[in-house]
């Protein structure tokens, strides 16, 4: 009796955690995936297709062109996170007056709502009495043509996500034990033998999760696209999850939405057997 | 050599600084101008004489009442909601028989990461079948699916990091399992329960798509939701950066100041 009653009280401490992702993470999870095998339709119930979506898909040229944007989207703020917050971290791993203040700014743009950050990127990159252009008193488009767009795009990420690898990467120097430092400095090791044989073993694991949370972040990003570009100049910046918004939104063929949201799945597949790797030595 | 060093790392941290808060002084000078005068004439960077009518408005304008009211209860329901589910996952997780647990912590923790850009056209459906939709309850129904994952696994490995007397003692004295978790467990997790809450407060504050996507009305959105409600078009400039500043930008600020807290939280089981 007892031992019923313990398990059924297992059960409900459990339950509110299940339901929450059973019903607004697996069961949404299992909807898109079987949307995308069907032509369903804005208002229009659709049958089963298959992988007919998928392959109108892959014949796609924007299609093509949003995956290429995405990964260069990625790749670029990805890179530039990871060098700059780097970087910061080093620049702030000494005490000096005001630190914690200038922490606290450089974090801020990351727990900012990103939507505004956005927005008002928007205004400072605008062609018309834009911050930018006033600063340096020219008239330059840059949200006009495509590489001067994505590169714009690019800053914006790199403005919002550069905090992540900073504090992770800080996070990460912290556990470098101080003896072992000590002790490759008098052992007269130069600057760069000590980065890459002592500092580098114990930033990997921080580098690579602030990577991989970045790298999925950046490849479902839709807000910065979506309000700076919308895709724009002529799909030069489109990237899948703009696409699948406009497919899903504006032509209402969920259907096909979906298969696009879908075709991402490799990459947070990749991702997650990353990060269960990582963590797997606990 | 070294105070070359500290020098070229003194610059790239004040290049950088004025980078992360370059968009920030922007706001301000648009919050202190009537109407969209920002996104016409004058310097864009700052507000010569500053016209404070717009803050002097939000606090009589029932709308930004109705959307500061939304904001709170969806952080608020959000986290309670959060913290209270993944508390008593961790700890069943942690201290109670639960078949084949370490399997179960790591599937929830690989849902995390799924982009919720593959759920919200589903969700919608869910949010209708639920009865919240067009409402801020949309929201408080649906963040926490991409909170708890997470919230659990960190709360597990705290737990499971507790020497097993605390709660075992706590038994013995005939305590209830409710209690050891909210008078013996809740007290020593705090800290662990900063960072789940950091962490939720950026999911929240960076959500666009499904504040986007579930509310419609007005009267329903958020401080946040509502600035670039349907695009980056602004009413209301000067209103629109004032609303956030003074609702919202507070708290990130305050945030801002536990970036160690949140880092040392999502590192859990990454970085020892």
């Amino acid at each position: 009796m007892t031992a019923v009653r313990g398990r059924l009280l297992t059960l409900a401490m459990l339950a509110p955690a299940l339901a929450f992702v059973l019903g607004v993470i697996a069961y949404p999870l299992a909807t898109a995936l079987w949307f995308s095998l069907t032509s369903v339709q804005i208002g229009g119930a659709g049958h089963f297709v298959g992988l007919a979506n998928y392959r109108f898909l892959f014949g796609l040229g924007t299609y093509g062109d949003a995956v290429r944007n995405t990964v260069v989207y990625t790749a670029g703020s990805t890179v530039l996170k990871a060098l700059l917050g780097m970087l910061l971290a080093f620049a702030l791993a000494r005490p000096f007056p005001g630190r914690r203040l200038v922490y606290a700014a450089l974090f801020l743009p990351f727990i900012f709502p990103a939507d505004v950050g956005a927005v008002a990127w928007y205004y400072l990159f605008s062609n018309v009495h834009g911050g930018i252009n006033y600063l340096i008193q020219r008239d330059v488009a840059w949200l006009g043509n495509g590489p001067l767009a994505m590169a714009s795009l690019v800053t914006v990420n790199v403005w919002h996500g550069t905090a992540l690898f900073t504090v992770l990467s800080l996070a990460a120097l912290r556990s470098v034990p101080r003896h072992v430092l000590d002790a490759a400095i008098t052992d007269g090791a130069r600057w760069y033998q000590r980065f890459l044989r002592i500092l580098l073993p114990y930033l990997v694991p921080g580098l690579v999760l602030a990577a991989l949370l970045s790298v999925l972040g950046t490849f479902g990003d839709f807000v910065f696209v979506h309000l700076i570009t919308g895709g724009g100049p002529a799909n030069s910046t489109s990237i899948v999850g703009t696409m699948a918004f406009q497919v899903a939104l504006i032509d209402g063929d969920l259907g096909l939405a979906s298969a696009i949201s879908f075709s991402v799945i490799p990459v947070y597949l990749v991702g997650l057997a990353y990060l269960l790797r990582l963590v797997g030595r606990r | 050599m070294s105070v070359l060093k500290r020098l070229a790392g003194g610059a790239f941290l004040t290049v950088f600084l004025i980078f992360s808060l370059a968009p920030f002084l922007w706001m301000i000078a648009a919050s202190l101008k009537p109407g969209d005068e920002q996104l016409i004439f004058g310097n864009p960077w700052w507000a010569a004489s500053p016209d404070w009518s717009n803050y002097t408005k939000l606090l009589v304008s029932p709308l930004f009442l109705r959307w500061a009211l939304n904001t709170a209860s969806v952080l608020l329901g959000t986290l309670a909601l959060s913290l209270g589910a993944s508390l008593l996952a961790a700890y069943a997780l942690a201290h109670r028989r639960v078949p084949r647990a370490r399997l179960l912590v790591v599937s929830l923790f690989a849902t995390y990461l799924l982009p919720s850009g593959l759920l919200w056209l589903p969700m919608i459906k869910v949010v209708q079948a639920l009865g919240v939709a067009d409402s801020p309850l949309a929201l408080v129904v649906t963040y926490p699916g991409l909170i708890i994952p997470f919230a659990t696994w960190v709360l597990w490995n705290f737990f499971r990091d507790l020497p097993p007397d605390l709660v075992e003692q706590a038994r013995l004295e005939g305590a209830g399992e409710l209690r050891i978790l909210i008078q013996v467990l809740v007290p020593v997790a705090l800290p662990v329960l900063a960072a789940v809450a950091l962490f939720g407060i950026a999911i929240t504050f960076n959500d666009y798509l499904y504040g986007l996507a579930f509310l419609s009305a007005p009267d329903a959105q958020t401080l946040i939701s509502e600035v670039a409600h349907t695009s980056v078009d602004l009413n209301d400039t000067g209103f629109t950066f004032a609303a956030i500043l003074l609702g919202v930008a507070p708290i990130a600020v305050f945030c801002a100041f536990f970036a160690d807290t949140y880092a040392k939280g999502l590192g859990t089981g990454v970085i020892d």
